[in-house]
């Protein structure tokens, strides 16, 4: 019968031990699914403002005036042409000997 | 006094045998040291656990619930490029009951938001039952953070979401804007809240939505800002208006307004100087309604091309006189009618279609009704409650009517699209439109598209300066004085180009709106549309038509 006393109080000892641990580690992981929601915003947040400092980096009234300064420009008519019209050349063999 | 301790028999500790402590001793300390351990290490999970709670807590201080607000889409053009988006912003509140001493609050404050008004917030920090005032919301990372070395207790930030649109002013009138809560108030903006939806939130969380998808396309739309700003600036117009417009789809590929309004603050479309004066303002747009009117006498079987006028005299009815700008002093075929932009000619025809044909042809190409697009609600037409005889000849050359240029603009690639109706559309639908409505026959639409051309090529027709070599524009000029008080007034002009290119096969279309420009030396001395805005639109599609992927002919086969 004491046996049985001391089974039943360790048992119950360590069921409660372990639902203490099974409690605290759920808890830690809503701890650290909640840290990691926090990092999945923030580079949600990082993101966006790096979407749109490209935009904005890349907008075309900033790049127009570079593009010009470099003497780029709307293509002309008379630069373009159909793949009809290009000249295939054949490549020339070189004599090696 | 010393305490005599008087051990009895059956109180004393039962040793056994051997003197030893028991076997249930060591069992009872052991249990006792178990219990201890199984506490200490409880203990020492509440510690960590209450630590990181806290550390969690201290990163969700600012985040809590705050006030309702929308997280919203991006925008995207037609090629998937950031027109609008949400990011995330810390806004600025206080707590009442915490402030210690409000006027130190506002003085420092002030040191870095000058612009707040110290009496506003005085009066607003002295209701100690209110837990929360709004100081400045959607404040740049780097106020927030010489606020928050102000170290000052009462004051506190939350996040917020903000729209930012990185194109700046670029296709302002079209996106609209939003409210301070996110939510949208005009244009684009507002079309989404009503048709897409946008989520209210109570942190700043982002919209799961995909990204709405305009016709614009950004390229397209900065040419034809850049180039009505020259045009504003070489012939010194009040202001600048103009689209370009897929004539098979009715996307609207670029669509702008001068003066720009910013999409941060959308108030400022609603000042009369700064409205979308594609959309909200109602003009007479002068002869380029001689495309409608010549559609109209083609279609109706009224006349051909090839009909002669005699448009020697002036027209006379009601009372006042109507004459052509440059007489030809001999009969004009309709095509002439046409190059030449011969009111009289246009005003016979009216006149021999008689009003309600006239009338007719005008609802079915839908000038005359009410039209609705993704940005907003077009202006209602300015049509004559009565329509004499005299009402429908100077309808017929685009005066005493009124039609925001949008309209008109669709009304003539319903024309130039074979015939079939055109809905103008902002936004990019996947979804196959229904099958259109025939308003002309396909034969009025190849005419008109012809006379088009021909009005740029002829030299004597009123759109030469349009022409760009290679990509064959064809379009009809219209310059109309501009009404004031029910008087029109002779030197301020609406001078506008209505084109399209390659007019082989219509593809776009654009429309050139220049507000009271000057005869200066640019325009050779003339206010006239074939000196201002025809060159514009010239210059216009030279731009855009590479972009576009129009493909230029050699120049001798385009004439």
């Amino acid at each position: 019968m004491r046996v049985l006393n001391f089974a039943a109080f360790f048992l119950a000892l360590s069921s409660a031990f372990l639902l203490y641990s099974l409690s605290y580690d759920t808890r830690r992981l809503e701890a650290r699914v909640l840290e990691k929601e926090q990092l999945a915003r923030r580079a949600r947040s990082d993101i966006a403002v790096l979407k749109a400092e490209k935009g904005h980096l890349s907008r075309p009234d900033r790049i127009d005036p570079y593009a010009r300064a470099l003497g780029l420009g709307p293509p002309r008519p008379d630069q373009m042409s159909s793949s009809a019209r290009l000249a295939i050349t054949q490549p020339v063999e070189e004599d090696h000997r | 006094m010393r305490r005599r301790v008087i051990i009895t028999p059956n109180s004393a500790p039962r040793l056994p045998s051997n003197g030893r402590p028991g076997r249930s001793r060591i069992a009872n300390g052991l249990l006792a040291l178990g219990v201890m351990l199984a506490f200490s290490a409880v203990g020492v999970q509440l510690v960590l656990l209450g630590a990181r709670a806290n550390a969690v807590r201290a990163t969700l201080a600012v985040t809590e619930a705050a006030p309702v607000n929308f997280a919203r889409p991006d925008i995207i053009d037609r090629n998937g490029r950031l027109l609008a988006t949400d990011v995330e912003v810390p806004s600025l509140f206080a707590d009442p009951a915490l402030v210690l001493d409000r006027d130190e609050l506002v003085e420092k404050l002030s040191t870095v938001l000058p612009d707040i008004d110290p009496r506003q917030l005085r009066g607003e920090l002295s209701d100690r039952s209110r837990r929360f005032v709004w100081i400045r919301r959607g404040l740049s990372p780097k106020i927030a953070q010489k606020i928050h070395d102000l170290g000052l207790p009462s004051l506190a930030f939350r996040k917020e979401l903000r729209r930012a649109y990185p194109g700046g002013e670029l296709a302002g009138h079209v996106l609209g804007g939003v409210s301070i809560d996110n939510k949208g108030v005009a244009g684009i903006e507002k079309w989404i809240d009503d048709n897409v939806g946008v989520e209210g939130v109570h942190t700043a969380e982002f919209s799961d939505h995909a990204p709405v998808r305009l016709s614009l396309d950004i390229g397209v739309q900065h040419s034809l800002e850049d180039e009505l700003d020259i045009a504003t600036r070489r012939y010194k117009t009040h202001a600048a208006a103009g689209l370009v417009m897929d004539i098979r789809t009715g996307e609207i590929i670029a669509s702008a307004s001068l003066p720009r309004v910013d999409p941060l603050f959308p108030q400022t479309a609603y000042d009369p100087g700064h409205i979308d004066r594609l959309l909200t303002g109602t003009y007479e747009l002068g002869s380029v309604f001689k495309t409608l009117t010549i559609a109209m006498a083609l279609d109706e079987g009224l006349a051909t091309s090839a009909t002669v006028l005699d448009v020697r005299q002036p027209l006379t009815a009601g009372g006042f006189t109507i004459t052509d700008l440059h007489p030809a002093g001999r009969p004009l075929s309709v095509e002439e009618v046409f190059t030449r932009s011969s009111n009289v000619g246009a005003a016979m025809l009216a006149v021999q279609a008689g009003t309600d044909r006239f009338m007719s042809f005008m609802k079915r190409i839908g000038v005359t009704g009410l039209m609705k697009t993704e940005v907003g609600p077009v202006s209602a037409p300015l049509i004559p409650k009565r329509v004499d005889q005299i009402e429908l000849m100077t309808m017929s050359y685009g005066h005493g009517i009124a039609v925001a240029p949008l309209q008109f603009a669709a009304a003539t690639a319903s024309i130039l699209n074979g015939g079939k109706r055109v809905q103008p559309r902002y936004v990019r639908f996947t979804d196959t439109p229904a099958k259109p409505e025939a308003v002309t026959s396909e034969l009025t639409s190849r005419e008109i598209a012809r006379l088009f051309r021909l009005n740029v090529l002829d030299p004597s027709g009123t759109g030469e300066r349009a022409e760009v070599p290679g990509y064959r524009v064809g379009g009809k000029t219209g310059t109309a004085e501009r009404a004031d008080n029910g008087r029109y007034k002779e030197k301020a002009v609406i001078s506008s180009f209505i084109g399209a290119f390659p007019m082989d096969q219509p593809q776009y279309l654009t429309f050139v709106v220049l507000f009271e420009p000057e005869a200066n030396e640019e325009s050779g001395g003339h206010r006239t549309a074939s000196s201002n805005a025809a060159p514009t639109t010239a210059r216009i599609i030279a731009r855009i038509a590479p972009q576009l992927g129009v493909a230029p002919l050699a120049v001798s086969t385009t004439q």
